[in-house]
Protein backbone atom coordinates (compact mmCIF):
# COMPACT_ATOMS: atom_id res chain seq x y z
CA UNK A 1 0.00 0.00 0.00
CA UNK A 2 1.51 3.29 -1.04
CA UNK A 3 2.26 5.95 1.52
CA UNK A 4 0.38 8.58 -0.42
CA UNK A 5 -2.81 6.52 -0.35
CA UNK A 6 -2.48 5.75 3.34
CA UNK A 7 -2.11 9.46 4.02
CA UNK A 8 -5.28 10.20 2.06
CA UNK A 9 -7.15 7.65 4.15
CA UNK A 10 -6.09 8.93 7.55
CA UNK A 11 -5.46 12.65 7.19
CA UNK A 12 -9.04 13.75 7.80
CA UNK A 13 -9.91 11.53 10.70
CA UNK A 14 -7.70 9.65 13.10
CA UNK A 15 -7.45 9.20 16.82
CA UNK A 16 -4.37 11.40 17.16
CA UNK A 17 -5.73 14.66 15.75
CA UNK A 18 -5.83 17.72 17.96
CA UNK A 19 -7.99 20.56 16.69
CA UNK A 20 -8.18 23.03 19.53
CA UNK A 21 -8.24 26.39 17.82
CA UNK A 22 -10.86 26.99 15.16
CA UNK A 23 -9.09 28.03 11.95
CA UNK A 24 -5.84 27.31 13.79
CA UNK A 25 -3.18 24.71 13.11
CA UNK A 26 -4.15 21.04 13.25
CA UNK A 27 -1.80 19.06 15.44
CA UNK A 28 -1.26 15.35 15.66
CA UNK A 29 0.11 13.52 18.67
CA UNK A 30 1.12 10.16 17.25
CA UNK A 31 4.59 8.91 18.10
CA UNK A 32 6.95 9.52 15.21
CA UNK A 33 5.57 12.94 14.42
CA UNK A 34 8.56 15.15 15.13
CA UNK A 35 6.73 18.48 14.96
CA UNK A 36 3.36 17.11 16.06
CA UNK A 37 1.85 18.66 12.96
CA UNK A 38 -0.83 16.95 10.90
CA UNK A 39 1.00 16.76 7.59
CA UNK A 40 2.17 14.01 5.27
CA UNK A 41 5.83 14.89 5.73
CA UNK A 42 5.75 14.63 9.51
CA UNK A 43 3.15 11.90 9.83
CA UNK A 44 4.37 9.01 11.92
CA UNK A 45 1.66 6.74 10.56
CA UNK A 46 1.55 7.17 6.81
CA UNK A 47 5.28 7.18 6.07
CA UNK A 48 7.28 3.99 5.69
CA UNK A 49 10.39 5.74 7.01
CA UNK A 50 9.76 7.35 10.36
CA UNK A 51 12.07 8.78 12.99
CA UNK A 52 10.69 8.69 16.53
CA UNK A 53 12.33 10.69 19.28
CA UNK A 54 11.07 10.13 22.78
CA UNK A 55 12.10 10.44 26.39
CA UNK A 56 11.76 7.27 28.41
CA UNK A 57 12.45 7.96 32.06
CA UNK A 58 15.39 10.25 31.41
CA UNK A 59 16.78 8.29 28.45
CA UNK A 60 16.30 9.78 25.02
CA UNK A 61 15.47 7.15 22.40
CA UNK A 62 15.81 7.65 18.67
CA UNK A 63 13.82 4.99 16.85
CA UNK A 64 13.55 4.41 13.14
CA UNK A 65 11.32 2.17 11.12
CA UNK A 66 13.46 -0.39 9.33
CA UNK A 67 13.63 0.01 5.57
CA UNK A 68 13.49 -3.70 4.89
CA UNK A 69 10.70 -4.46 7.35
CA UNK A 70 7.58 -5.99 5.84
CA UNK A 71 4.66 -3.56 5.59
CA UNK A 72 2.73 -5.83 7.95
CA UNK A 73 5.29 -5.80 10.76
CA UNK A 74 4.61 -3.59 13.77
CA UNK A 75 6.80 -4.11 16.83
CA UNK A 76 9.72 -5.76 15.06
CA UNK A 77 9.91 -3.07 12.39
CA UNK A 78 11.55 -0.48 14.65
CA UNK A 79 15.20 -0.24 15.47
CA UNK A 80 16.17 1.90 18.37
CA UNK A 81 19.26 3.70 19.58
CA UNK A 82 19.49 5.37 22.94
CA UNK A 83 21.35 8.41 24.16
CA UNK A 84 22.89 7.41 27.43
CA UNK A 85 21.81 9.70 30.22
CA UNK A 86 24.25 12.51 31.07
CA UNK A 87 26.29 11.95 27.92
CA UNK A 88 25.98 15.57 26.87
CA UNK A 89 24.38 17.46 24.06
CA UNK A 90 27.13 16.91 21.46
CA UNK A 91 26.79 13.15 21.59
CA UNK A 92 23.00 13.33 21.71
CA UNK A 93 22.91 15.52 18.62
CA UNK A 94 25.31 13.16 16.84
CA UNK A 95 23.01 10.23 17.53
CA UNK A 96 19.99 12.23 16.42
CA UNK A 97 21.61 13.19 13.14
CA UNK A 98 22.79 9.65 12.41
CA UNK A 99 19.72 8.52 10.41
CA UNK A 100 19.84 11.64 8.24
CA UNK A 101 23.58 11.18 7.74
CA UNK A 102 23.10 7.75 6.25
CA UNK A 103 20.38 9.04 3.95
CA UNK A 104 17.34 8.01 6.01
CA UNK A 105 14.81 10.86 5.78
CA UNK A 106 17.38 13.64 5.46
CA UNK A 107 14.47 16.06 5.22
CA UNK A 108 13.75 15.43 8.88
CA UNK A 109 17.26 16.26 10.11
CA UNK A 110 16.43 19.70 11.48
CA UNK A 111 13.22 18.50 13.13
CA UNK A 112 14.99 15.54 14.77
CA UNK A 113 17.76 17.73 16.13
CA UNK A 114 15.25 20.25 17.42
CA UNK A 115 13.30 17.59 19.26
CA UNK A 116 16.38 16.02 20.82
CA UNK A 117 17.65 19.44 21.88
CA UNK A 118 14.30 20.29 23.39
CA UNK A 119 14.26 17.04 25.36
CA UNK A 120 17.81 17.70 26.58
CA UNK A 121 16.88 21.19 27.66
CA UNK A 122 13.87 19.81 29.51
CA UNK A 123 16.07 17.35 31.35
CA UNK A 124 18.35 20.08 32.69
CA UNK A 125 17.73 21.19 36.25
CA UNK A 126 16.16 24.63 36.14
CA UNK A 127 18.44 27.33 37.52
CA UNK A 128 17.54 28.52 40.96
CA UNK A 129 16.03 31.99 40.88
CA UNK A 130 18.35 34.63 42.35
CA UNK A 131 17.52 35.76 45.86
CA UNK A 132 15.21 38.73 45.89
CA UNK A 133 16.92 41.95 46.86
CA UNK A 134 14.93 44.33 48.97
CA UNK A 135 14.72 47.81 47.61
CA UNK A 136 13.85 51.28 48.87
CA UNK A 137 12.60 51.88 52.38
CA UNK A 138 12.25 48.20 53.17
CA UNK A 139 15.94 47.59 52.52
CA UNK A 140 16.98 50.41 54.84
CA UNK A 141 14.75 49.44 57.71
CA UNK A 142 15.60 45.78 57.34
CA UNK A 143 19.34 46.42 57.26
CA UNK A 144 19.30 49.16 59.89
CA UNK B 1 6.25 -6.79 -3.10
CA UNK B 2 6.57 -8.95 -6.12
CA UNK B 3 5.98 -12.25 -4.38
CA UNK B 4 2.84 -12.85 -2.38
CA UNK B 5 3.65 -11.85 1.21
CA UNK B 6 3.07 -14.28 4.03
CA UNK B 7 1.66 -13.82 7.50
CA UNK B 8 2.92 -15.69 10.53
CA UNK B 9 0.66 -17.82 12.68
CA UNK B 10 1.25 -17.12 16.34
CA UNK B 11 0.96 -19.98 18.77
CA UNK B 12 -0.61 -19.54 22.18
CA UNK B 13 2.82 -18.95 23.69
CA UNK B 14 3.21 -15.92 21.44
CA UNK B 15 5.92 -16.94 18.97
CA UNK B 16 5.40 -17.47 15.29
CA UNK B 17 5.18 -21.10 14.23
CA UNK B 18 3.98 -21.49 10.65
CA UNK B 19 3.00 -18.98 8.03
CA UNK B 20 0.10 -18.50 5.63
CA UNK B 21 -0.05 -16.57 2.36
CA UNK B 22 -1.83 -13.23 2.58
CA UNK B 23 -5.40 -13.66 1.27
CA UNK B 24 -6.22 -11.59 -1.79
CA UNK B 25 -9.04 -9.78 -0.01
CA UNK B 26 -6.52 -8.04 2.23
CA UNK B 27 -4.95 -6.38 -0.81
CA UNK B 28 -8.24 -5.13 -2.24
CA UNK B 29 -8.66 -1.42 -2.97
CA UNK B 30 -9.66 0.67 0.04
CA UNK B 31 -12.42 3.15 -0.68
CA UNK B 32 -13.12 5.35 2.31
CA UNK B 33 -16.09 6.99 0.64
CA UNK B 34 -17.76 3.68 -0.18
CA UNK B 35 -17.29 2.42 3.37
CA UNK B 36 -18.72 5.58 4.89
CA UNK B 37 -21.68 5.69 2.55
CA UNK B 38 -22.58 2.03 3.01
CA UNK B 39 -22.05 2.22 6.77
CA UNK B 40 -24.32 5.24 7.02
CA UNK B 41 -27.08 3.35 5.29
CA UNK B 42 -26.84 -0.06 6.92
CA UNK B 43 -26.40 1.43 10.38
CA UNK B 44 -30.01 2.57 10.00
CA UNK B 45 -31.33 -0.93 9.49
CA UNK B 46 -31.53 -1.89 13.16
CA UNK B 47 -33.79 0.97 14.16
CA UNK B 48 -37.09 0.37 15.87
CA UNK B 49 -40.19 2.12 14.65
CA UNK B 50 -41.52 5.00 16.71
CA UNK B 51 -44.21 7.60 16.26
CA UNK B 52 -46.58 9.81 18.18
CA UNK B 53 -49.99 8.44 19.07
CA UNK B 54 -52.39 8.35 16.18
CA UNK B 55 -54.98 10.08 18.39
CA UNK B 56 -52.72 12.76 19.87
CA UNK B 57 -54.32 16.22 19.54
CA UNK B 58 -57.53 14.87 18.07
CA UNK B 59 -59.31 13.70 21.21
CA UNK B 60 -61.74 16.59 21.23
CA UNK B 61 -64.88 17.47 19.29
CA UNK B 62 -63.75 20.97 18.35
CA UNK B 63 -65.36 22.74 15.44
CA UNK B 64 -64.78 26.09 13.84
CA UNK B 65 -67.06 28.93 14.90
CA UNK B 66 -67.02 30.33 11.39
CA UNK B 67 -66.81 34.01 10.65
CA UNK B 68 -68.51 36.85 12.47
CA UNK B 69 -67.32 36.10 16.01
CA UNK B 70 -64.17 38.23 15.74
CA UNK B 71 -61.88 35.22 16.37
CA UNK B 72 -59.76 33.11 14.04
CA UNK B 73 -61.63 30.38 12.17
CA UNK B 74 -59.58 27.58 13.74
CA UNK B 75 -61.60 24.72 15.28
CA UNK B 76 -62.51 25.55 18.87
CA UNK B 77 -63.50 23.31 21.77
CA UNK B 78 -67.18 23.66 22.49
CA UNK B 79 -69.14 23.74 25.70
CA UNK B 80 -68.53 25.72 28.89
CA UNK B 81 -67.53 25.32 32.49
CA UNK B 82 -63.87 24.63 31.83
CA UNK B 83 -60.89 26.60 30.61
CA UNK B 84 -60.62 24.35 27.62
CA UNK B 85 -63.93 25.48 26.15
CA UNK B 86 -63.41 28.07 23.45
CA UNK B 87 -59.70 27.25 23.08
CA UNK B 88 -58.32 26.45 19.65
CA UNK B 89 -57.63 22.78 18.87
CA UNK B 90 -56.21 20.38 16.27
CA UNK B 91 -53.80 22.74 14.48
CA UNK B 92 -50.05 22.30 14.82
CA UNK B 93 -49.87 25.90 16.02
CA UNK B 94 -52.38 25.29 18.82
CA UNK B 95 -51.68 24.40 22.41
CA UNK B 96 -52.90 20.85 22.83
CA UNK B 97 -53.05 20.40 19.09
CA UNK B 98 -51.34 17.68 17.09
CA UNK B 99 -47.81 18.08 15.81
CA UNK B 100 -47.02 19.09 12.27
CA UNK B 101 -46.86 16.02 10.02
CA UNK B 102 -47.22 13.49 12.85
CA UNK B 103 -44.55 10.79 12.67
CA UNK B 104 -45.77 7.42 11.45
CA UNK B 105 -44.51 3.96 12.24
CA UNK B 106 -44.52 3.24 8.54
CA UNK B 107 -41.65 5.61 7.89
CA UNK B 108 -38.96 4.07 5.66
CA UNK B 109 -36.67 2.80 8.40
CA UNK B 110 -34.67 0.45 6.26
CA UNK B 111 -32.25 1.70 3.62
CA UNK B 112 -31.51 -0.53 0.72
CA UNK B 113 -27.88 -0.82 -0.32
CA UNK B 114 -26.88 -2.73 -3.40
CA UNK B 115 -25.31 -6.07 -2.64
CA UNK B 116 -22.16 -5.36 -4.60
CA UNK B 117 -21.68 -2.09 -2.74
CA UNK B 118 -22.11 -3.84 0.61
CA UNK B 119 -19.55 -6.41 -0.41
CA UNK B 120 -17.18 -3.72 -1.67
CA UNK B 121 -17.41 -1.95 1.67
CA UNK B 122 -16.70 -5.12 3.64
CA UNK B 123 -13.76 -5.95 1.40
CA UNK B 124 -12.39 -2.41 1.77
CA UNK B 125 -12.73 -2.53 5.53
CA UNK B 126 -10.95 -5.89 5.63
CA UNK B 127 -8.09 -4.56 3.50
CA UNK B 128 -7.79 -1.56 5.81
CA UNK B 129 -7.64 -3.83 8.86
CA UNK B 130 -4.46 -5.34 7.41
CA UNK B 131 -2.55 -2.04 7.45
CA UNK B 132 -0.84 -1.21 10.75
CA UNK B 133 -1.04 2.53 10.17
CA UNK B 134 -4.80 2.53 9.69
CA UNK B 135 -5.37 0.28 12.71
CA UNK B 136 -3.20 2.61 14.80
CA UNK B 137 -5.03 5.62 13.41
CA UNK B 138 -8.34 4.18 14.55
CA UNK B 139 -6.95 4.16 18.09
CA UNK B 140 -6.20 0.50 18.73
CA UNK B 141 -3.26 -0.17 21.04
CA UNK B 142 -1.25 -2.44 18.78
CA UNK B 143 2.20 -0.89 19.13
CA UNK B 144 3.62 -3.99 20.82
CA UNK B 145 2.09 -6.72 18.67
CA UNK B 146 4.20 -8.51 16.13
CA UNK B 147 2.29 -7.89 12.93
CA UNK B 148 -1.02 -6.93 11.38
CA UNK B 149 -3.06 -9.00 10.43
CA UNK B 150 -2.65 -10.99 13.60
CA UNK B 151 -3.29 -14.72 13.10
CA UNK B 152 -3.49 -17.11 16.04
CA UNK B 153 -3.15 -20.83 16.28
CA UNK B 154 -6.20 -22.99 15.56
CA UNK B 155 -6.13 -24.30 19.13
CA UNK B 156 -7.68 -21.04 20.27
CA UNK B 157 -11.00 -22.04 18.70
CA UNK B 158 -11.48 -24.69 21.34
CA UNK B 159 -10.67 -22.43 24.27
CA UNK B 160 -13.48 -22.52 26.78
CA UNK B 161 -12.11 -20.38 29.58
CA UNK B 162 -11.72 -16.61 29.58
CA UNK B 163 -8.53 -17.17 31.58
CA UNK B 164 -7.03 -18.88 28.52
CA UNK B 165 -8.21 -16.07 26.29
CA UNK B 166 -6.56 -13.45 28.51
CA UNK B 167 -3.32 -15.44 28.63
CA UNK B 168 -3.33 -15.67 24.83
CA UNK B 169 -3.94 -11.95 24.34
CA UNK B 170 -1.21 -11.14 26.86
CA UNK B 171 1.29 -13.37 25.11
CA UNK B 172 0.47 -11.63 21.82
CA UNK B 173 0.87 -8.22 23.50
CA UNK B 174 -2.67 -7.49 22.36
CA UNK B 175 -4.16 -7.22 25.83
CA UNK B 176 -3.39 -3.49 25.94
CA UNK B 177 -6.33 -2.93 23.62
CA UNK B 178 -8.68 -4.67 26.06
CA UNK B 179 -7.27 -2.59 28.92
CA UNK B 180 -7.92 0.54 26.88
CA UNK B 181 -11.58 -0.45 26.53
CA UNK B 182 -11.84 -1.25 30.21
CA UNK B 183 -10.47 2.15 31.16
CA UNK B 184 -12.72 3.97 28.74
CA UNK B 185 -15.97 2.73 30.29
CA UNK B 186 -18.07 5.78 31.19
CA UNK B 187 -21.65 6.43 32.21
CA UNK B 188 -23.70 7.47 29.19
CA UNK B 189 -25.11 10.97 29.10
CA UNK B 190 -28.86 11.27 28.74
CA UNK B 191 -31.82 8.93 28.68
CA UNK B 192 -29.89 6.06 27.13
CA UNK B 193 -28.96 5.12 30.69
CA UNK B 194 -32.56 3.99 31.26
CA UNK B 195 -32.76 2.16 27.97
CA UNK B 196 -30.20 -0.60 28.46
CA UNK B 197 -27.35 1.52 27.13
CA UNK B 198 -26.04 2.52 30.53
CA UNK B 199 -22.35 2.68 29.67
CA UNK B 200 -20.38 3.65 26.66
CA UNK B 201 -16.93 2.33 25.90
CA UNK B 202 -14.41 1.96 23.09
CA UNK B 203 -14.25 -1.04 20.79
CA UNK B 204 -11.60 -3.67 21.32
CA UNK B 205 -10.29 -6.37 19.00
CA UNK B 206 -12.61 -8.32 16.72
CA UNK B 207 -11.91 -12.04 16.88
CA UNK B 208 -12.80 -13.89 13.70
CA UNK B 209 -13.17 -17.66 13.94
CA UNK B 210 -14.05 -20.48 11.61
CA UNK B 211 -15.77 -22.86 13.97
CA UNK B 212 -16.99 -22.14 17.47
CA UNK B 213 -15.66 -24.86 19.74
CA UNK B 214 -15.97 -22.64 22.78
CA UNK B 215 -14.01 -19.60 21.55
CA UNK B 216 -17.07 -17.35 21.73
CA UNK B 217 -17.69 -18.15 25.36
CA UNK B 218 -13.99 -17.80 26.15
CA UNK B 219 -13.67 -14.30 24.70
CA UNK B 220 -17.11 -12.72 24.97
CA UNK B 221 -16.80 -11.50 28.53
CA UNK B 222 -13.70 -9.42 27.79
CA UNK B 223 -14.64 -5.76 27.53
CA UNK B 224 -14.82 -4.51 23.96
CA UNK B 225 -13.98 -7.85 22.36
CA UNK B 226 -16.42 -8.99 19.69
CA UNK B 227 -16.51 -12.31 17.89
CA UNK B 228 -17.75 -13.17 14.46
CA UNK B 229 -17.71 -16.13 12.14
CA UNK B 230 -15.59 -15.59 9.05
CA UNK B 231 -18.61 -16.32 6.85
CA UNK B 232 -20.66 -13.62 8.58
CA UNK B 233 -18.29 -10.64 8.50
CA UNK B 234 -20.18 -7.43 8.99
CA UNK B 235 -19.29 -3.86 8.09
CA UNK B 236 -20.70 -2.52 11.36
CA UNK B 237 -18.07 -4.54 13.19
CA UNK B 238 -15.24 -4.11 10.69
CA UNK B 239 -15.58 -0.34 10.47
CA UNK B 240 -17.46 0.94 13.52
CA UNK B 241 -18.71 4.45 12.96
CA UNK B 242 -17.59 4.19 9.35
CA UNK B 243 -13.96 4.49 10.50
CA UNK B 244 -11.60 2.06 8.82
CA UNK B 245 -9.04 -0.11 10.53
CA UNK B 246 -10.62 -2.34 13.19
CA UNK B 247 -8.07 -4.48 14.98
CA UNK B 248 -8.91 -8.00 13.81
CA UNK B 249 -7.51 -11.18 15.34
CA UNK B 250 -7.91 -14.15 13.02
CA UNK B 251 -7.82 -17.81 13.90
CA UNK B 252 -5.72 -19.85 11.53
CA UNK B 253 -8.71 -21.63 9.95
CA UNK B 254 -10.65 -18.39 9.51
CA UNK B 255 -7.69 -16.71 7.85
CA UNK B 256 -7.25 -19.66 5.52
CA UNK B 257 -10.91 -19.52 4.55
CA UNK B 258 -10.82 -15.85 3.45
CA UNK B 259 -9.85 -16.69 -0.12
CA UNK B 260 -12.90 -18.94 -0.37
CA UNK B 261 -15.31 -16.53 1.30
CA UNK B 262 -14.35 -13.51 -0.79
CA UNK B 263 -12.64 -15.16 -3.74
CA UNK B 264 -9.58 -13.63 -5.33
CA UNK B 265 -9.02 -11.30 -8.25
CA UNK B 266 -9.05 -14.30 -10.60
CA UNK B 267 -11.13 -16.94 -8.82
CA UNK B 268 -14.77 -16.49 -7.88
CA UNK B 269 -15.86 -16.87 -4.28
CA UNK B 270 -17.34 -20.21 -3.30
CA UNK B 271 -19.68 -18.69 -0.73
CA UNK B 272 -20.94 -15.76 -2.80
CA UNK B 273 -22.28 -16.46 -6.25
CA UNK B 274 -20.13 -15.11 -9.09
CA UNK B 275 -18.27 -12.75 -6.81
CA UNK B 276 -14.81 -11.51 -7.71
CA UNK B 277 -12.83 -9.00 -5.71
CA UNK B 278 -12.99 -5.43 -7.03
CA UNK B 279 -9.87 -4.51 -8.97
CA UNK B 280 -7.90 -1.37 -8.29
CA UNK B 281 -8.06 1.49 -10.77
CA UNK B 282 -4.28 1.59 -11.04
CA UNK B 283 -1.90 -1.25 -10.32
CA UNK B 284 0.66 0.90 -8.53
CA UNK B 285 -0.63 3.86 -6.55
CA UNK B 286 2.83 4.83 -5.30
CA UNK B 287 3.43 8.20 -6.98
CA UNK B 288 7.10 8.45 -6.04
CA UNK B 289 7.76 4.96 -7.32
CA UNK B 290 6.04 5.80 -10.61
CA UNK B 291 8.01 9.00 -11.10
CA UNK B 292 11.29 7.30 -10.34
CA UNK B 293 10.57 4.28 -12.52
CA UNK B 294 12.88 3.53 -15.46
CA UNK B 295 10.00 3.79 -17.92
CA UNK B 296 9.26 7.37 -16.96
CA UNK B 297 12.81 8.47 -16.27
CA UNK B 298 14.03 7.21 -19.65
CA UNK B 299 11.68 9.49 -21.56
CA UNK B 300 11.68 12.69 -19.52
CA UNK B 301 14.03 15.52 -20.41
CA UNK B 302 16.85 16.25 -17.96
CA UNK B 303 16.00 18.78 -15.31
CA UNK B 304 16.82 22.34 -16.27
CA UNK B 305 18.19 25.15 -14.17
CA UNK B 306 16.16 25.78 -11.07
CA UNK B 307 14.17 28.95 -11.42
CA UNK B 308 14.22 30.73 -8.14
CA UNK B 309 11.25 32.97 -7.61
CA UNK B 310 11.87 35.67 -5.11
CA UNK B 311 8.78 36.19 -3.04
CA UNK B 312 7.86 39.23 -1.00
CA UNK B 313 9.76 41.72 -3.21
CA UNK B 314 8.29 44.96 -4.39
CA UNK B 315 6.66 44.75 -7.78
CA UNK B 316 8.34 47.06 -10.24
CA UNK B 317 6.46 48.77 -13.04
CA UNK B 318 8.07 47.89 -16.39
CA UNK B 319 6.70 51.07 -17.92
CA UNK B 320 8.75 53.07 -15.44
CA UNK B 321 11.65 50.81 -14.61
CA UNK B 322 13.87 50.21 -17.59
CA UNK B 323 15.69 47.19 -16.17
CA UNK B 324 12.41 45.34 -15.62
CA UNK B 325 11.19 46.31 -19.08
CA UNK B 326 14.34 44.96 -20.73
CA UNK B 327 13.96 41.69 -18.78
CA UNK B 328 10.42 41.32 -20.06
CA UNK B 329 11.10 42.50 -23.61
CA UNK B 330 14.74 42.34 -24.66
CA UNK B 331 13.92 44.01 -27.97
CA UNK B 332 12.88 47.15 -26.13
CA UNK B 333 16.53 47.78 -25.48
CA UNK B 334 17.36 47.78 -29.20
CA UNK B 335 14.33 49.92 -29.91
CA UNK B 336 15.38 52.51 -27.38
CA UNK B 337 18.97 52.51 -28.58
CA UNK B 338 17.87 52.95 -32.17
CA UNK B 339 15.56 55.78 -31.13
CA UNK B 340 18.36 57.56 -29.34
CA UNK B 341 20.69 57.15 -32.31
CA UNK B 342 18.00 58.41 -34.64
CA UNK B 343 17.42 61.46 -32.47
CA UNK B 344 21.13 62.18 -32.47
CA UNK B 345 21.30 61.83 -36.22
CA UNK B 346 18.37 64.18 -36.68
CA UNK B 347 19.90 66.63 -34.29
CA UNK B 348 23.14 66.54 -36.18
CA UNK B 349 21.35 66.99 -39.47
CA UNK B 350 19.15 69.89 -38.42
CA UNK B 351 21.74 71.74 -36.41
CA UNK B 352 22.45 75.17 -37.93
CA UNK B 353 25.82 75.08 -39.65
CA UNK B 354 28.45 77.36 -38.29
CA UNK B 355 29.28 80.15 -40.75
CA UNK B 356 32.58 79.57 -42.46
CA UNK B 357 34.62 82.74 -42.04
CA UNK B 358 35.30 84.21 -45.45
CA UNK B 359 38.96 84.49 -46.10
CA UNK B 360 40.24 88.01 -46.42
CA UNK B 361 41.29 88.98 -49.86
CA UNK B 362 44.86 89.10 -50.85
CA UNK B 363 44.70 92.83 -51.60
CA UNK B 364 43.28 93.50 -48.15
CA UNK B 365 45.89 91.46 -46.37
CA UNK B 366 48.67 93.09 -48.33
CA UNK B 367 47.39 96.52 -47.43
CA UNK B 368 46.99 95.38 -43.78
CA UNK B 369 50.46 94.10 -43.38
CA UNK B 370 51.98 96.84 -45.47
CA UNK B 371 55.15 98.06 -44.01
Amino acid sequence: MSNDLQWLLLRRNNSFLVKRVPEGPVFSKEPGNLLNLNSFKFSGLANSKVITVEDQAGTIKVQTRKVKASPQAVAKATSSTTVRPRSGPRRAIGIAAAPAKRGYRPDLRAATLARVSALLAAQREPKAAPAKKLRGKKAETFLG
Amino acid sequence: MASRPTVNVHSSSGEASTSLPLPAVLTAPIRLDVVQQVHKSIAKNKRQAYSVSEKAGHQTSAESWGTGRAVARIPRVGGGGTHRSGQAAFGNMCRGGRMFAPTKIWRKWHVKVNQNQRRFAVVSALAASALPSLVLARGHRIEKIEEVPLVIDGAAESFTKTKQAVALLKSLNAYADVVKVSNSRKLRAGKGKLRNRRHRQRRGPLVVYNEDNGIVKAFRNLPGVELVNVRRLNLLQLAPGGHLGRFVIWTEAAFGLLDEVFGTFEKASTFKKDYFLPTAKIANPDVTRLINSDEIQSVVRPAGQKVQKRPWTQKKNPLVNKAILFRLNPYAKTLRRQEILKQERLKAKNAPKAKQPIAASKVFLESLFAP
